[in-house]
């Protein structure tokens, strides 16, 4: 502890022990628990206590029958806690008996402040950071401390509840850490007191009626076994697993969830899954015993298992896929797919049982196309994996979600009820068929997969939120579609899609919802970006009215909307597709007035949105060397400089450096590549001495730019300038000679700019400076040491402990009635 | 007794990262999804676990509701749609939906800028949560799914905030946010019908305060704001973007206006123009003064409020400078702050709270020597200020709402736990919120026959068991009135003169037009013969049948001659 704090503790701890001094909030107690914690764990905490007598003082002093705040009882409990940590404080502070009288019965807990979660919370988490060697566990036993841990396991407050299953887990680890470690065959009977006490109360748990109670005790092994894969887990689970299959005998299965989570745990457990000989007995009788809704986490979480026998994993696939057989067989649909899509091979549920309500079959269906979601990608997938009965299936229930199914039979009529125009099922649904585009289907299915997805591109009802995802799962599967051999284009199949699908998107431009404009324009730009150079989707697009009424929406009202269209006009300009009607071979007449609009944007939108997004697109611009910008790189440059120099945005003045950056390395060479094979990219031949490289960029002011930056209010900012002044020094430090010569006068002047600027006057334009003065100024700034500083957090000095520790001191008695308000 | 379940994720007993988890009728909830300033960790969000431990979040939740734009309600709404996982439904108010992502970027930038976080949400999540919103209207009453419905209502505080009512079948829950019962410069007061819900979450900031006139701080406000000026000082108000910015942009401007002043005054943060924009758009959201002046005069097409550049903090001479952020934790407000810092003439208003660790919490805790970066020191020679514009409802506030509600239990959350006890103690003895068979009520019970037995229940578990849905009878009455002027003034006519008779009960005007007087309702509307006779729609339940009638006479006898 640095001495300024060592000198605030004493004050601290009397305001904290003063009844009549309120401390303002609890952020300030967290943050100084923060603070002990870290000392604590650096250093003595004998030590400390030692050197600040005022911190025992003040756990003494809470002690005391007087009207203190629950939160500082809390904030003590939970320092005492902290100091115990470590074996010779803990015996220090047990010589007073200062422990028992915290923690035991004499202390809050027989108290009226017993009542205040707050203070049954710092109880749970002193005694959990407190529990970390042999003779915490024996005041733990002493004190009666695991019997209340028991109760609280049941507090109305939910979060105590479970701090306290989590310290029983704790102590349970710990009791088992040094006897159960050694002797792996150690039987429960054998285990420390401690150990017994609590394996003692779980089996009770287990066998009680009340599901709170199971609950609790299944949560407790839970988390037991998914953090300790000590030999000691499968002592205990050999107990305790005849209990737990008990439960699946009850009807209903009482704690479903808890059970499956503590099955799966066990199953992933390493120690556990190979040892335990009846456990994939168990999964497969919860699988059967419980209900759809239920199953569905459990198979999924089988199927995720590295290890699992092949017929519980077949099992588990499904129960997965029942709700979607049922679908299929209600819908009447070829046997072949139900075949292979339900494994079982019989038994098919019927939709009465397994989807009786809407709510109930809302739910399972998107429970269920979540879960196969997630399957999907990971290797451990089933396989044969049934793409196409998954497509189909899939297929069926967004028809029956838009209406266009016709069922013919009373089931697939029932279903049709439910899913017409249910949003949920659809966007579950949609994102399950984005996901499978990683696999192939046969051409038929494809077919009905885009005649859907334009189904739903096209219907007036879709709403902006299935439209997003429509747009992004077509996406998907026009990516995956098979490139025609040879000339990397569209497939003819997703050819026809397109042109059946660009006379949609205008539509979708024209929404009233600014939502869907913007998702049309996202996926407008993603197109553009995959297939703007080929000749098939270049022809459909200029034919259509997409590129005019993209440009129309640079002047949407809605922020978000113009920021799409900037995205999307640069894509277009870029790849050659911005046309006037009259003239659709020849785009470059109309190319400067798209510059003008984009730097009109950037120099009038209202919103940083817009602007961010035409400073990327200018840089990506510069980067590919674009048409418009080639002409007259320098003049580009600097009007771009100069607008973006003025915003407001932090992130636009940011975005101007990193254009910066691209200038700077186009005209002196990019960072020099270590790697000998590296492919440099042609760039112009470099120029012959230093002041000849650096004059086109004091041409566009580039240097003044990046030297007011270096001081902006906004770190990112000057951070981004300081790198990139690094950067041109490295750079000129290897075209070597002379350098640096320029005239002393100059350089003071721009030196005292500088000055001024740090010290946050604006002051006057540098105008021209020549190459040789930035010489000179670079290598005069401690441009490293300025880097050092930034790399901090600007709030370093606000966070510091001695900041903390003057603030709630000078808060004492400062605030009034607006102690906490809403921001 | 139905079954709700009520788990304070945040805001519990405090304030910040407001998040409530409501179960009412096998549906689950989550009211408000906020943010506490306080912390730069993962204590800054409410602790999700909860949520996720019950499998995927989608699937847990029916729907997610937004009380108002401050980030203590909204700013982990794209942590926890985006990062998190939840991709179902997000409600809020119309203007909420606009102002929430300006704020939310606010706090990004902030984050980023200052802290360098570089694990944080970025302005595409920013923009594809607000893409999951259903925007709603006032007295909406919203469909979630077949049996979940919600419906807003008016709650002042800030603009579009709204309180919200959840109903499942005949169970009920209203869940108020932040709300004011008393109408401020640019906002009116909240009002809620006679909707009994069977519980009341209720914000109780100022649980045990009875708040002074908000005139009296204005007033206050605008005397430092002018001493200051006129000694020649400089005026930095550091601010949010929305909110109490403009507020107090419209009190500045009506006193310079008033007294002819010259003194420049700035708002610095670009934002201001989308803040006035919106404030404009949503004027049918703000207060009566505010909607009638409208007409000849925008209030917020400022003439004296310009916007800032940073080169005029140099310029000579006094100026007020509104700034962002409102903590002076960053950017502009600060770097205005240490240029101003040191000069005795000028001075700094904190409008708003601070949380520790921040500048201003330490200028408003008196330390007048702060340590800055590179182990500087500066010294606050300004003067000082804190002017609480805080927009809650105080006890006799709350104490209000909860009569006009009528709820069968009230939770007090937002708040300190020995001020809501008090609190506690205050709403039993008030309402004798447990069944009183003294207390008159219109109907006690129901007694159900059933299998040759009888059983006297609820009126509410009567048509819960019987799959009944409450129906409610109204009187109606049109009284025809001679006015030639359009429906909206003939409304605000009526409004007026019931408000100067009736002054015992709460009149009010509500943003669609139409006039209420407790559970009265009073629509105009033009005669479809005659355009120089309107007709007054009066509709009233049997509880209110005395006022009702009482009312139609009053009306019957016609309205008192406006002034010309």
């Amino acid at each position: 502890m640095d001495p300024e704090c060592s000198q605030l503790l004493p004050a601290l701890c009397s305001v904290l022990a003063d009844p009549r001094q309120p401390v303002a909030d609890d952020t300030c107690l967290e943050k100084l628990l923060d603070w002990f914690k870290t000392i604590t764990e650096a250093g003595s905490s004998l030590l400390l206590l030692q050197e600040n007598p005022c911190l025992l003082g003040l756990l003494c002093h809470v002690l005391k029958p007087q009207d203190l705040s629950p939160r500082v009882l809390s904030f003590s409990l939970r320092l005492a806690g902290m100091l115990a940590a470590q074996e010779d404080c803990f015996q220090y502070l047990q010589q007073g008996e200062l422990l028992p009288r915290l923690f035991g019965e004499a202390g809050p807990l027989g108290g009226a402040a017993w009542t205040a979660p707050s203070v049954r919370s710092g109880w749970i988490q002193g005694l959990r950071s407190l529990a970390r060697h042999p003779s915490a566990l024996c005041f733990l036993a002493d004190c009666g401390a695991v019997d209340t841990i028991f109760s609280l396991q049941g507090d109305s407050s939910l979060f105590v509840a479970s701090a306290a299953g989590q310290l029983l887990v704790h102590i349970l680890g710990l009791s088992l850490q040094g006897p159960a470690e050694g002797h792996p065959g150690l039987q429960t009977g054998d285990w420390p007191v401690c150990a017994q006490k609590i394996v003692s109360h779980i089996e009770e748990s287990l066998r009680s009626a009340a599901t709170p109670q199971i609950t609790q005790a299944l949560n407790v092994l839970t988390t037991t076994f998914g953090h300790c894969h000590d030999p000691w887990t499968q002592v205990l689970w050999g107990r305790l697993s005849p209990l737990v299959a008990c439960l699946l005998e009850k009807d209903p299965v009482p704690a479903a969830h808890s059970l499956v989570d503590l099955l799966l745990s066990v199953a992933r457990s390493p120690v556990l899954s190979s040892s335990s000989s009846g456990l994939w007995e168990t999964l497969a009788q919860t699988l059967s015993h419980l209900s759809p809704t239920q199953a569905g986490p459990l198979a999924l979480g089988i199927l995720k298992l590295q290890e699992c026998p092949q017929v519980l994993r077949a099992q588990a696939f499904a129960v997965l896929l029942q709700p979607l057989t049922c679908v299929l067989e209600a819908t009447a649909q070829a046997p072949g797919l139900l075949d292979s899509l339900d494994g079982t091979g019989g038994a098919s549920v019927t939709v009465d049982t397994l989807l009786p309500s809407k709510a109930a079959c809302v739910g399972l269906l998107c429970r269920t196309l979540a879960h196969l979601e997630l399957l999907q990608p990971l290797p451990q997938r089933p396989s044969p994996w049934p793409q196409a009965p998954l497509l189909g299936a899939t297929v069926t229930i967004l028809r029956l979600c838009s209406g266009s199914a016709t069922p013919t039979s009373d089931a697939g009529g029932h279903l049709c009820a439910f899913l017409v125009g249910c949003v949920r099922v659809q966007r579950a649904a949609l994102d399950f068929l984005g996901t499978l585009s990683q696999g192939t289907g046969p051409r038929e299915l494809v077919t009905q997969v885009f005649a859907v997805l334009l189904e739903y591109l096209t219907s007036p009802d879709s709403s902006p939120t299935v439209l997003k995802k429509a747009f992004q799962a077509t996406f998907r599967w026009l990516q995956s579609s098979p490139e025609t051999p040879g000339c990397s284009d569209l497939d003819p199949h997703a050819h026809l899609f397109l042109r059946e699908l660009l006379p949609v998107l205008p539509k979708r431009l024209c929404s009233p919802c600014w939502e869907v404009r913007d998702s049309g324009l996202e996926f407008l730009t993603q197109m553009i970006g995959r297939w703007g150079g080929q000749a098939g989707f270049r022809r459909a697009l200029l034919a259509s009215e997409v590129p005019e009424l993209t440009e129309q929406l640079l002047r949407d009202p809605e922020s978000y909307v113009r920021a799409s269209a900037v995205a999307a006009m640069g894509q277009l300009s870029s790849q050659g597709l911005r046309v006037t009607p009259a003239s659709p071979e020849h785009p470059g007449g109309q190319q400067k007035s798209l510059l003008a609009e984009l730097l009109h944007i950037l120099s009038t939108d209202s919103e940083g949105f817009p602007r961010r997004a035409v400073m990327h697109v200018f840089t990506q611009w510069l980067r590919d060397g674009h048409a418009d910008v080639a002409g007259d790189t320098e003049r580009f440059v600097a009007r771009v400089l100069q607008v973006a120099s003025q915003d407001l945005d932090w992130e636009v003045r940011a975005q101007g450096l990193e254009l910066a950056l691209v200038f700077l390395e186009q005209t002196l060479g990019r960072p020099s590549s270590h790697c000998p094979y590296a492919v440099t990219p042609p760039v112009a031949a470099p120029p012959s001495s230093l002041a000849q490289a650096l004059r086109p960029l004091c041409r566009v002011q580039l240097f003044e730019f990046a030297f007011r930056a270096l001081f902006d209010c906004d770190r990112p900012v000057a951070q981004k300038s300081c790198d990139l002044l690094l950067f041109l020094r490295a750079q000129t430090a290897s075209y070597g000679g002379p350098q640096g010569s320029g005239s002393v006068p100059e350089v003071a002047s721009v030196e005292a700019a500088l000055q001024r600027w740090q010290a946050g006057d604006q002051g006057q334009p540098l105008g021209y400076l020549e190459p040789e003065v930035v010489v000179a100024v670079l290598r005069s700034m401690d441009l490293e040491g300025l880097r050092g500083a930034l790399a901090e957090s600007s709030d370093r000095v606000e966070k510091s402990p001695q900041s903390l520790l003057q603030d709630v001191l000078a808060t004492v008695g400062a605030l009034g009635e607006d102690e906490a308000d809403c921001y | 007794m139905p079954e709700i379940r009520v788990t304070p994720l945040g805001a519990g007993q405090d304030v910040g990262r407001s998040c409530i988890l409501v179960s009412i009728g096998g549906k689950n909830v989550m009211l408000d999804c906020g943010m506490h300033m306080g912390f730069n960790d993962d204590r800054r969000f409410p602790d999700f676990s909860y949520i996720t431990r019950n499998g995927r979040l989608t699937d847990f939740l029916d729907c997610v509701i937004i009380s108002h734009f401050h980030l203590d309600h909204c700013g982990a709404l794209p942590y926890f749609s985006e990062m998190v996982g939840y991709d179902g439904p997000i409600y809020m108010t119309h203007p909420t939906q606009a102002i929430c992502p300006i704020l939310l970027e606010d706090y990004r930038k902030i984050a980023v800028d200052k802290k360098g976080e570089a694990n944080f949400f970025t302005s595409q999540m920013i923009k594809d949560c607000m893409k999951k919103v259903v925007a709603v209207h006032l007295h909406q009453t919203v469909q979630v799914d077949d049996e979940l419905e919600i419906k807003a209502y008016y709650a002042g505080h800030v603009l579009g905030a709204a309180m919200f009512q959840i109903k499942v079948g005949s169970e009920s829950v209203v869940y108020t946010g932040d709300y004011n019962m008393t109408p401020d410069r640019h906002l009116g007061a909240a009002w809620i019908d006679k909707c009994r819900p069977n519980l009341l979450i209720t914000e109780s900031t100022y649980a045990t305060t009875i708040r002074d006139s908000k005139r009296c701080r204005e007033r206050d406000f605008l005397k430092k704001v002018h001493e200051a000026v006129e000694r020649g000082g400089k005026v930095l108000i550091p601010v949010f973007a929305l909110g109490r910015a403009q507020e107090l942009c419209i009190l500045l401007e009506t006193f310079w206006e008033r007294m002819n002043l010259k003194a420049p005054i700035y708002f610095s943060t670009g934002l201001t123009e989308k803040a006035n924009h919106y404030y404009k758009l949503f004027i049918t959201w703000t207060n009566q003064k505010i909607r009638k002046t409208f007409v000849q005069r925008n209030m917020f097409e400022f003439k004296h409020i310009k916007a800032f550049d940073r080169a005029f903090a140099d310029n000579p001479g006094p100026m007020v400078v509104f700034a962002t952020p409102g903590m002076l934790h960053a950017g502009q407000s600060l770097q205005i702050f240490r240029k101003w810092a040191g000069n005795e003439k000028n001075m700094v208003i904190m409008p708003g709270y601070c949380v520790q660790g921040t500048v201003g919490h330490k200028i408003l805790s008196g330390q007048r020597k702060l340590e800055m970066e590179g182990r500087q020191v500066l010294e606050v020679k300004m003067q000082v200020e804190y002017m609480s514009f805080s927009a809650h409802a105080d006890a006799k506030g709350i104490m209000q709402l909860v009569g006009q509600a009528e709820p069968e239990s009230v939770l007090l959350v937002h708040g300190e736990a020995k001020k809501m006890e008090f609190l506690k103690q205050k709403i039993e003895q008030e309402f004798r919120l447990l069944p009183d068979a003294k207390k008159p009520r219109l109907l006690h019970g129901t007694l159900i026959m059933k299998d040759s037995n009888f059983r006297l229940v609820s009126s509410e578990q009567a048509l819960k068991e019987l799959g009944l849905a409450e129906h409610q009878l109204r009187f109606t009455c049109r009284v025809h009135l001679h006015d030639p002027r359009k429906e909206q003034e003939t409304a605000m006519r009526v409004y007026s003169h019931l408000k100067s008779v009736l002054k015992e009960h709460c009149v009010q005007h509500l943003p669609d037009g139409s006039v209420t007087v407790e559970s009265i309702l009073i629509q105009a509307a033009a005669h479809s013969e005659d355009p120089g006779t309107k007709v007054l729609l009066v509709s009233w339940t049997y509880q209110d049948e005395e006022l009702g009638s009482h009312l139609t006479s009053l009306l019957k006898k016609g309205l008192p001659q406006a002034a010309s």
